[in-house]
């Protein structure tokens, strides 16, 4: 292990994982935007709509993210839409996240019986409490541990980012064993940022889960 | 339980990192690490002989270097003299496709005997493959569209980005010589093409046969920096300390010579591309260069 090699480019990784984090919390963010958007319609079964989502995230989901990325990246451009790498980026991970959160809120409402919001609206509760007071805590909680799955599922999955040109770690990590032969060292530096990106965000999860487990009908 | 589990994860973790650097760290600087553990990874001409197959790592997409054709086969220059080591060698031949960025690796780690993928002759280079006589000449060269034709890479203006793919001499000569200038770097010849021809870069810089290449095959493309750096050759490489088979390539490149194999290389996959100009300053017979 050349240790003057991981000083001299751990700076680039430096960089590498910021631009990793940055692109990740924004696409994430839109992700649940889309997911709680998706989980809504199918939850309440907006006709239409419901349709669309449910082609949308069978698409989504069973598609990886790279052929997303190479079809919004090199396919887009030739229908007259282009977009820069690092925007394809987030588009491509808010396309994937957004399903997968969606498939964790809807699976969280499901779990509240119906009979609670029956309960709820014949105490007198208009449907927005209801869903204020009611549902959406216990949901909530109970889409958590898959939240957090989520996150660091797609956290993960922008180590393909490196097919739009992103200098994101896992092509820092290519580029630097390309330009210098330093296989060892670059794969090192890899493995350690992508712990240093994850490893809170998945000890951060677990004390959420526990945090938010008070919430609960029969359970 | 949660918690043991977590524990677990955690010191595994830490486990893998010093196991990770511990192995590293018995070897020396260099990364020419393929011996250090005392068994050779590479295979020695008799032990391919013996095996009836021959590894040979080229490119896919390199058009007319080394490609997939329609039908699935592996053709273009490099491939025409892949084939021909293989016959002469009495072997049959497995094609292993790399990108630029690999191809040290899978001689490092023995998953190719050979790389014959236009792979450039360097200082660097050779410190960790051992290269045999060139086949072919090379420079680095610029292409840009027509109507903004870049000759000069001086006074660049920094909004400006140029395409290379990683692990080319493109890269590091311009990371070396032209710090300033923006670089986007993709990982295989196709992306970067494609990403060319988006307009995603005003340029596109590479081996000078490939943009020459290019502008030829594209309409609306011009080489404006022909030449760039200095001029290299490219040559076959093996696993480094594998002297059999350097050996023999060696031997087989001179004799090769004699019957003037590479201008036939040259007229069976680049003609239709060059033309008959560039065969004289392209190709390199019997493995000496002027």
């Amino acid at each position: 292990m050349n240790w003057d090699f991981i000083m001299e480019y751990l700076p680039m990784y430096e960089r590498a994982a910021i631009l990793t984090v940055k692109l990740g919390l924004i696409g994430i963010a839109f992700a649940v935007l889309v997911g709680l958007i998706c989980a809504m319609i199918q939850y309440h079964k907006i006709p239409v709509a419901r349709q669309i989502v449910a082609v949308y995230i069978e698409l989504s989901r069973n598609t990886p993210l790279l052929v997303q990325l190479f079809f919004i990246y090199y396919g887009l451009p030739k229908l007259g839409l282009q977009f820069g790498p690092e925007l394809c980026g987030i588009i491509g991970l808010a396309f994937l996240g957004g399903s997968y959160m969606a498939e964790s809120f809807r699976s969280g409402l499901e779990t509240i019986e119906p009979i609670q919001r029956e309960s709820a609206l014949s105490l007198g509760m208009t449907n927005r409490q209801t869903m204020q007071y009611v549902i959406l805590p216990q949901a909530v909680s109970i889409s958590v541990p898959a939240f957090v799955a989520n996150v660091i599922f797609l956290l993960k999955e922008t180590s393909v980012f490196s097919a739009i040109s992103l200098m994101d770690l896992m092509f820092t990590a290519k580029d630097l064993i390309g330009l210098y032969y330093k296989t060892i060292e670059s794969l090192f530096l890899l493995v350690v940022f992508y712990l240093i990106i994850l490893l809170p965000v998945s000890i951060l999860g677990s004390l959420l889960e526990r945090r938010l487990r008070h919430a609960g009908f029969g359970a | 339980m949660k918690n043991l589990k977590k524990l677990l994860a955690l010191s595994l973790a830490f486990v893998l990192a010093i196991g990770v650097s511990a192995c590293g760290s018995s070897t020396k600087d260099g990364g020419s690490d393929t011996s250090a553990s005392g068994k050779e990874v590479y295979r020695t001409l008799d032990e391919i002989k013996k095996d009836g197959t021959i590894n040979i790592g080229v490119f896919s997409d390199k058009n007319p270097f080394g490609y997939v054709d329609e039908n699935g086969e592996y053709q273009g220059y490099d491939v025409y003299f892949a084939d021909r080591l293989a016959k002469d060698l009495g072997v049959k031949v497995n094609y292993v496709s790399t990108e630029a960025a690999n191809r040290i690796e899978y001689l490092q780690t023995g998953k190719v005997d050979v790389i014959l993928a236009n792979f450039t002759v360097t200082e660097e280079r050779a410190e960790e493959v051992d290269f045999a006589n060139p086949y072919m000449n090379v420079s680095l060269g610029v292409v840009s569209r027509d109507d903004n034709v870049i000759t000069s890479l001086d006074n660049w203006n920094k909004d400006d980005s140029i395409i290379v793919i990683s692990g080319t001499t493109a890269e590091t000569y311009l990371t070396k010589n032209y710090p300033d200038i923006p670089l986007q770097k993709f990982d295989s010849y196709a992306t970067a093409k494609e990403a060319f021809e988006n307009g995603t870069s005003v340029a596109w810089a590479n081996d000078n046969t490939e943009v020459i290449a290019f502008s030829l095959q594209n309409k609306g493309y011009t080489v404006g920096i022909p030449e760039l750096g200095s001029a290299d050759s490219i040559a076959p490489a093996v696993t480094k300390g594998n002297d059999t088979l350097l050996n023999w390539i060696n031997d087989e490149i001179t004799s090769l010579g004699e019957e003037n194999f590479f201008h036939a290389d040259y007229e069976a996959t680049l003609a239709d591309t060059y033309g008959m100009d560039y065969e004289d300053s392209l190709v390199v017979e019997g493995g000496k260069t002027e």
